[in-house]
């Protein structure tokens, strides 16, 4: 059983190759800090930072050159539509659209996470034509492997709660749980960077 | 059979050792890293403003190392396990209201990545035990120590007083 869930995750491994991994992240590859996000749709905390927190990341850090953010589906069981917004997130990638349709499902969080209509928060951020190739490659068993995938990897790393963001700096990784204050974030990766 | 007296002579010292190797410890987890990733653990609990943050972080860690060396090498036990024991009130109180709170945090602890848990909070809260047991035992210590000297000074002034006078 062991065995076989192994097997199907390096699959996984295999369908899912690297430029899709791009899609879903941002900045320069060979900046000098990391940063992979480990996040849910539908937690309340993961909406704050990604609100709050990520804008002011992406414009100093990110835009700038010296981090490099990687974003990766953490869906918690105890969220009933998060793993199809994951879903839909990695399908979204596909097309080019995984930033804004993070943005519109963050946004629209309070209503989705109640009436689980959650692809009428995603078509927001979408034309017709992308509408329906999201809809079909979030049924793509690829696009479900990835969001295995990534979770796979958040066990790994030790993932235990949502947001975290670990950050990587010459090969020590640095787990960051929770929402932040970003001037302490910031304090903290300038620290790393020097 | 084995005394009680007997019995903490043995315990008292290792659980000293224990409890002033995991402050040791604990302090190196934090060194180890930038200060200011374990500025982002103390402001997680939401309890102090930014600049008392960004203090405590700076200092609390070379506290933790001091009162584990202090612990381990026996000196200034009374002070230093009534500093351990403080310190670990403090810090299982805060755990516990985080908990109960619902606030998925990082505890802090030994560096980042550990949420508070109920495993956490059983670890914290038996070393807070450990460390609130030492204390009441050297302060016990202490006051017995007192009420032996004081018993002896009886004594010799009662021997004194009934000791026929000298010509």
């Amino acid at each position: 059983m062991k065995l076989s869930l192994i097997f199907l995750l390096a699959l996984a491994g295999l369908a899912a190759p690297p430029e899709l991994d791009k899609a879903k992240a941002f900045g320069n590859p060979s900046a000098p800090l990391r940063i992979e996000l480990f996040s849910d749709f539908q937690c309340p905390s993961c909406r704050q930072l990604h609100m709050q927190i990520l804008p002011s990341l992406m414009h100093d850090y990110v835009l700038s050159g010296k981090a490099y953010l990687v974003y990766k589906e953490f869906p918690l069981s105890m969220h009933s539509h998060a793993k199809e917004a994951a879903a839909y997130a990695c399908a979204a990638a596909r097309v080019g659209k995984y930033e804004q349709v993070a943005d519109a499902l963050f946004q629209a969080q309070p209503t989705w996470s109640v009436n689980g209509q959650v692809f009428q928060a995603v078509a927001t951020a979408l034309t017709p034509a992308e509408q329906k190739k999201v809809q079909a490659l979030a049924m793509d068993p690829t696009v479900m492997a990835e969001v295995q995938q990534d979770m796979q990897e958040g066990q790994m790393e030790r993932v235990n709660q949502t947001p975290t963001m670990i950050i990587i700096r010459g090969g020590k990784k640095y787990p960051i749980g929770g929402t932040l204050a970003y001037d302490l974030l910031r304090r903290f990766l300038d620290d790393l960077s020097k | 059979m084995i005394s009680r007296n007997r019995i903490l002579q043995v315990v008292l010292p290792l659980l000293r050792l224990a409890v002033g190797g995991i402050f040791v410890y604990a302090a190196w987890t934090k060194l180890r890293d930038p200060w200011t990733l374990f500025a982002i653990s103390i402001d997680a609990y939401h309890v102090l403003p930014q600049w008392a943050v960004l203090m405590v972080a700076r200092t609390l860690p070379w506290l933790e190392l001091a009162l584990g060396l202090v612990l381990i090498s026996g000196f200034l036990r009374r002070l230093s396990t009534a500093g351990a024991s403080a310190l670990l009130t403090l810090f299982f109180a805060l755990m516990v209201r985080a908990y109960v709170r619902g606030e998925t945090i990082d505890c802090g602890c030994f560096g980042p990545g550990e949420a508070i848990s109920p495993l956490t909070l059983l670890r914290d809260g038996a070393l807070w035990g450990g460390a609130v047991f030492m204390a009441v035992m050297a302060w016990r210590r202490r006051a017995g120590q007192v009420g032996n000297l004081a018993h002896v000074a009886q004594q010799i002034s009662e021997t004194v007083e009934t000791a026929p006078p000298r010509e």
